[in-house]
């Protein structure tokens, strides 16, 4: 950052991007890359909390800007994680982009999942594809206070093994027992023995206490309505089943207009609704 | 809130006056309508005017706005100041001075947006009565009066005007620049009888009731369709409202490639591409659901937020509209059901 930026600058406009640097890139698959990041002013970097669930707009300039969640936890200080996979302009320049390079961060944004509500109680988190990102923001912090939380479930659906997201860490967590963890793949290849067909199939192999669990989804659209369904033929109250939506989305903070969802804004509103929420927004599910 | 009434023959005084210390913006004449535009001179000032093909949103929300400049080597921002320049805007009606009210709540609501603050503090408004035209129909929503957001607001007595004085510097204003006298009773009388004369003037009150609810429990109702088929989703409509606020951002780079500008630029929910995401997908694929996304977000998304509905009655999207698509046919395709069209 030039020195004459100055913290009270960042924050008069909310539009404004805020420095960050790359510090690490993984190459997570063909299409996937995990970005790490730190915002270069201090202060900044002490002001920005979030909770999981929420998202921030990458910006580059010359081409434009990306919502895309935060995939860290929030417990880790001063580092901003981002899964991103190559979809257009924006995430292909980021693709691009190398280790010690400059990006802008604006956020963190919207309402993410209900972690105080949830804790004490047991959590099954449904992913789909990329959706496992800004659900892994929240298994990482449920992993943080372990102890607060009784079973913890991670149901995880891909196209094809090759990509299965964060493949290494879930094999470690299931290996320590601190979540039962049930994968399953469209297209099995040679190297595939575990389960094959969608996700909503996993249903069959869990048992869930409806009183004392909360419910977390998320992946591509059509994927919701099925696991709902699941999740309800489990008995689980609709106010507790939690779902993100991606929407379009211009300025994150309820101002453009296109993340419009229902009568409400992914953006400030969500992205993480309930379904009782959900089922109360127009053409949300 | 003080009065003072003034005599018409004064109004170019007081735009001389102001045009001293400020731009003065005002409709003007342009063929058979009228547009806000500067006051060069005083008497091109036309008081008499219906409405103007464009709200004075442009002056708060440029249909073009630069944000900030850039520099792409660092990824780093050269300049965000928001500046505006002191003006007037003179002869704003009821509906337009609710609109803008409107507007605040969500630009200066949480996430305050610098640019549009910047115009809407460097900008004094004079608002001015009016009498309706066919296709108003401000009544329904009770934007047909203002009793806040405004410097000074003019009712029209025939020979002199009844002067509403809101702010200090409306006040002040109006002291420096022209001769003006207390009211007397017969003024107020007056004022009330122009008020009663203007309500009665209205067409038929729109019915509205139960509306919000109705846009859900009739959210699958074949009207939507039919309006569908009609609609060209040109976005007429969302560019001439004084309410509608949705905007696209984009990066222009200089010739150079090594910096150049974010700009933000008015758009519409009525384009397909409004609500695209990655992978192909489209939110609002058919002009059906573009269309009702309109009237669903202005009279119960917005209202779910603010409790009001995000429409002053303006008629501009009526005239606009190629395809004879207004509010007062739809609300009342909703609310009394296609047949009473
Ligand atoms: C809350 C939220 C969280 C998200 N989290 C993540 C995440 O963790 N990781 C991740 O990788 N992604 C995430 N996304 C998705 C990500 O934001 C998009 O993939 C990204 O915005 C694409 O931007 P781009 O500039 O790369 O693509 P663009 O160049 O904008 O376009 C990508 C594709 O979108 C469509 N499209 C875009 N603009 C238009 C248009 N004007 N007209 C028609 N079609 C158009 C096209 O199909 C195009 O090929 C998230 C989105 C939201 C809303
Ligand atoms: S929707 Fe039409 S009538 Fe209502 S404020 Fe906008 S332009 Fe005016
Ligand atoms: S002005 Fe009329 S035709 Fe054009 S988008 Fe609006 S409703 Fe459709
Ligand atoms: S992203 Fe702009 S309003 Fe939600």
């Amino acid at each position: 950052m030039t020195a004459s930026t100055t913290y009270r600058q960042l924050k008069a406009n909310p539009y404004r991007p805020w420095p960050a640097r790359i510090t690490s890139i993984v190459d997570l698959t063909e299409k996937e890359k995990l970005i790490e990041m730190r915002l270069i002013d201090e202060a900044a970097r002490e002001a920005f909390s979030f909770d999981a669930g929420q998202f921030v707009e990458v910006s580059l300039f010359g081409v434009g800007e990306a919502p895309i969640s935060i995939s860290s936890a929030p417990s880790k200080q001063g580092f901003i994680e981002l899964c991103v996979r190559r979809a257009g302009d924006v995430t292909s320049a980021l693709h691009q982009k190398q280790c010690g390079d400059i990006i802008g961060i604006r956020g963190p944004f919207g309402r993410g999942f209900p972690f105080p509500e949830m804790k004490g109680h047991d959590v099954l988190l449904v992913a789909g594809g990329l959706g496992i990102a800004p659900l892994k923001s929240l298994i990482n912090h449920i992993h943080d206070d372990r102890h607060d939380f009784g079973n913890v479930t991670i149901l995880y659906g891909a196209k094809n093994p090759s990509e299965i997201l964060f493949r290494q860490q879930f094999d470690m967590w299931k290996h320590r027992e601190d979540f039962e963890l049930i994968m399953t793949v469209d297209q099995p290849d040679e190297t595939w023995d575990d389960e094959v067909g969608l996700v909503t199939k996993l249903f069959d192999r869990i048992d869930v206490d409806p009183a004392r669990t909360y419910g977390a989804i998320c992946g591509p659209p059509v994927m919701y309505r099925y696991v709902i369904d699941e999740m309800r033929k489990k008995e689980m109250d609709a106010d507790r089943i939690y779902v993100s939506f991606e929407r379009r989305m211009k300025c994150g903070i309820g101002k453009c207009g296109h993340c419009g969802v229902g009568h409400q804004y992914a953006c400030i509103d969500g992205p993480v609704f309930n379904y009782w929420e959900a089922m109360n927004l127009q053409e949300a599910i | 809130m003080f009065f003072r009434v003034m005599d018409k023959a004064r109004i170019a005084d007081l735009v001389r006056g102001l045009s001293t210390e400020y731009e003065v913006i005002g409709p003007v004449a342009k063929g058979e309508r009228f547009t806000f535009s500067v006051i060069e001179d005083p008497a091109d000032l036309r008081l008499d005017f219906d409405t103007t093909i464009l709200p004075p949103k442009k002056f708060f929300f440029p249909p073009e706005e630069r944000m900030m400049r850039f520099r792409v080597a660092d990824n780093e921002v050269v300049d965000d100041e928001a500046f505006a320049s002191p003006r007037v805007l003179f002869g704003l009606h009821p509906c337009d001075i609710n609109a803008l009210l409107l507007m605040d709540n969500v630009f200066l609501g949480e996430f305050e947006d610098p640019y549009y603050k910047a115009y809407r503090d460097a900008t004094l408004l004079v608002g001015v009565s009016c009498s309706p035209r066919e296709t108003c129909f401000c009544n329904a929503w009770d934007t047909d009066e203002v009793h806040w957001g405004f410097d000074i607001f003019l009712t029209d007595l025939g020979d002199r005007y009844f002067v509403s004085v809101r702010s200090v510097m409306g006040a002040e204003l109006l002291d420096r620049h022209v001769e003006t006298s207390p009211i007397t009773a017969e003024d107020t009388a007056e004022f009330q009888a122009v008020v009663r004369e203007f309500k009665r003037a209205f067409p038929a009150k729109l019915d509205t009731s139960q509306l919000p609810l109705l846009l859900d429990a009739k959210f699958d109702d074949p009207v939507w369709d039919e309006l569908g088929e009609r609609c060209l989703s040109c976005g007429a409509c969302s560019m001439v409202c004084p309410t509608c606020y949705c905007f696209d951002v984009r990066d222009d780079l200089d010739p150079d490639q090594r910096s150049g500008e974010r700009k933000r630029v008015w758009d519409s929910c009525q384009f397909s591409e409004f609500s695209a995401v990655a992978h192909g997908q489209t939110f609002r694929e058919s002009r059906a659901s573009r269309v009702k996304y309109r009237y669903y977000h202005k009279q119960w998304g917005y209202l779910s937020k603010f409790e009001r509905v995000l429409c002053v009655g303006c008629g501009r999207c009526t005239h606009a509209c190629l395809a004879d698509i207004s509010p007062r046919e739809v609300v009342t395709a909703l609310v009394e059901g296609s047949e009473a069209r």
